[in-house]
């Protein structure tokens, strides 16, 4: 079993260092232009931020090549989504719900998917998208594509049979599928503490999976970490199971008032933001300066609020398409059809 | 021709599709050298190997949602519970995740998974094994929802939900299994979404499924000579080709819908309001509906008789008719 990582700066190409940063502003960026909007009231739904989860999306990542697939759990979304290469202006205006989102307005925030991308998006049913990843996973390992699966779900939705079932079906069929739990401590109020295990991880030791429990406010922790991961069930050895932990800096969504945390606000503090330690690392080292930081920043909140503005602007979807893709049609069989051929 | 057995006839559906496309392979609980609790798999192991016909741990979880997954990455499951109750064990993958796949991607993702299903009640084995489950499953749009009746439907549809891009259910009957019939020597499949006019007749549209199917036949040879029977078969209930019947209905002015679904909420009144709503003016007495009263399936078989409607039920809801 892995268990730990010695994630050092050191040994990490520039390059990755390079999109790791990128990612993890891009993602600041994307969900501070989010929380304007809504606080403004524009975005319909609920909105769940990803503060304390940057490095553990960007992580995860780059560890992977565009071609895997990504099954998005938890509740912090939109990082995931970004880190897959959905363009911000697809993203935003799909969390609008306009015609000129991802989905077409279909999915919304909790549903963003992208077949182009290998993006399955996200099961709201938490806990539900790990058996379909499992499949996905399958799915590679019969049609041999080389491609592997990562999957993400928070503490809380380890807590269902579903996952279990997923990890006794991964195990069982050897399947090219890494399990990432992010876990930020909480699962709206329910506090993880509270669960037996002390490494969440460790669920996938009786059925033999390789574990680890890496420090996800660390990218080039978890980037190494998914990164091994994802190169053994490349080359044939099967899932793993890796614990990130992270911080969730905001409440569970907006608007959450969070009475059962001791300190709100201490959890929202610098001390446990992994951008601004990330990007005081990289200042120690030398590897940027308070300028090119802030020049990145703004670059990043410039292509958000363009995603703002194209999502404001956009059309919303003719009521008439909430009739559409119900069901493939013409049915097999039916006139027309010449179902069965690959999409 | 050739007679088979609904089981042998799902099971040719299973080899011919195996055999025609290399993206389809089979999932379930002792689906491989068991052959399957009815011989629907018997024997496809040992021509197409484990990988093909896969026999997974016991959890309907994992079997629908695996199948999922599995489907949007490009290949097309068959993924079997034992028995269609069991559905309700992968309740968060067969309602919620499945057949809104297709729809909240807004159309990106197709999920062409066929789930294969013995439903409906009669061979004795209490509430948890005897649902039918199509009034229950049909309500869940995105999800394609098809009966069996004969062992010609039984190869012809299988072998289209198998082709079909929509996640498709299908429910073969646990007590038709057995039931022989004909079956072309050639290839062929039948069209999803349309229901058979099995039987003409001009006085009464009967419309029955699975084993009712059979007691709606004895019903009209019983009332022959008195009272000219059509019946039909909906054979897809989701979607419910509710043209076909209502065409059946402007013709003979007279509605008996017939189902095992509970009658509370079930197939039978969705029916008769679509007639209803549509053609009243053509109806010349109030429709009526036979189902099973609103209680789960017992056990004891005097009881289970008693719940699931006979000939004789079928035969007064026609004469109710007139
Ligand atoms: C099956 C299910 N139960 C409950 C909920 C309601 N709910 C949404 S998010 C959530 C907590 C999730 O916590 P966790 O899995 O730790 O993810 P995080 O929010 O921390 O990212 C709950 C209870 C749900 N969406 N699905």
């Amino acid at each position: 079993m892995v268990h730990e990582t010695t994630a050092s700066l050191e040994d990490c190409s520039a390059g990755t260092i390079e999109t790791l940063l990128e990612e993890m502003i891009r993602i600041r960026a994307f969900d501070e232009a989010a929380l304007d909007q809504f606080r403004d009231g524009d975005v319909p739904g609920f909105l769940h931020l990803c503060h304390g989860h940057e490095a553990s999306h960007a992580g995860m990542g780059t560890a992977m090549e565009p071609d895997d697939w990504l099954a998005v759990g938890g509740s912090r979304l939109h990082g995931q989504y970004l880190v897959k290469g959905v363009p911000m202006r697809e993203a935003m205006a799909e969390i609008y719900g306009k015609a000129t989102g991802s989905n077409h307005g279909k999915g919304g925030s909790m549903h963003l998917a992208d077949h182009e991308r290998h993006l399955y998006g996200h099961a709201a049913t938490i806990g539900s998208g790990q058996n379909p990843a499992a499949g996905l996973a399958l799915a590679q390992q019969m049609r041999e594509t080389g491609n592997v699966v990562v999957s993400t779900i928070g503490d809380g939705g380890t807590s269902r049979g579903s996952f279990h079932t997923a990890l006794v079906f991964a195990a069982t069929w050897n399947l090219p599928v890494v399990y990432v739990i992010e876990n930020n401590g909480f699962a709206i109020s329910y506090d993880a503490g509270n669960l037996p295990a002390d490494e969440l991880s460790a669920y996938g030791e009786p059925l033999g999976i390789p574990t680890a429990s890496v420090d996800g406010m660390d990218p080039v922790a978890i980037h190494e970490a998914v990164s091994a991961a994802v190169e053994r069930a490349r080359s044939g050895g099967g899932p793993t199971v890796i614990e990130s932990r992270v911080v969730r800096m905001r409440g569970h969504f907006e608007g959450d008032k969070q009475q059962y945390r001791e300190d709100p606000d201490a959890a929202a503090g610098e001390a446990h933001d992994p951008l601004a330690s990330f990007r005081d690392r990289l200042q120690d080292r030398g590897y940027l300066t308070d300028a090119e930081y802030e020049a990145r920043y703004a670059d990043a909140e410039s292509t958000a609020a363009d995603a703002v503005a194209y999502a404001r602007e956009s059309e919303f979807p003719e009521p008439a398409t909430a009739y559409e893709d119900v069901y493939v049609r013409p049915l097999y069989g039916q006139e027309g059809t010449d179902g069965g051929e690959e999409r | 021709m050739t007679e088979l057995s609904v089981s042998e006839a799902l099971r040719a559906a299973l080899d011919e599709e195996l055999a025609r496309d290399e993206r389809v392979y089979v999932a379930g609980e002792d689906v491989g050298s068991f052959g399957g609790n009815f011989g629907e798999t018997r024997s496809l192991q040992e021509k197409y190997g484990e990988t093909r016909v896969r026999d997974t741990p016991l959890s309907e979880v994992g079997i629908a949602g695996h199948a999922l997954g599995a489907a949007v990455g490009g290949l097309r499951p068959v993924a079997e519970l034992q028995f269609a109750d069991f559905a309700a064990t992968a309740g968060d993958e067969m309602i919620n995740q499945i057949p809104k796949m297709g729809y909240i991607s807004g159309g990106q993702f197709s999920v062409p998974l066929t789930v294969l299903a013995p439903s409906g009640a009669g061979i004795r084995s209490g509430a948890q094994h005897s649902q039918s489950v199509h009034a229950w499953m049909g309500s869940q749009p995105g999800f394609v929802v098809v009966t069996l009746t004969t062992p010609y439907d039984a190869k012809g549809l299988l072998k289209s939900a198998i082709r079909d891009d929509n996640p498709v259910f299908v429910l073969p009957h646990k007590n038709l299994m057995g039931k022989r019939g004909e079956v072309p020597d050639e290839e062929y499949t039948l069209p999803l979404g349309e229901a058979a006019v099995e039987r003409e007749g001009d006085d009464v549209t009967v419309v029955a499924t699975q084993q009712l199917f059979y007691r709606a036949i004895e019903a009209a040879e019983r009332l022959a000579g008195e009272i000219d029977v059509e019946v039909v078969n909906p054979r897809t209930f989701a979607p419910l080709d509710t043209e076909t019947i209502r065409a059946s209905v402007r013709k003979t002015g007279r509605l008996v819908a017939v189902d095992e679904t509970p009658l509370r909420y079930g197939t039978q009144s969705h029916i008769v309001s679509e007639v209803t709503t549509n053609d009243f003016f053509s109806l010349d007495a109030p429709p009526q509906t036979v189902g099973v009263a609103d209680t789960p399936i017992p056990f004891s078989p005097p009881l289970e008789d008693e719940v699931i409607p006979g000939t004789d039920g079928i035969v007064d809801a026609i004469r109710d008719t007139f």
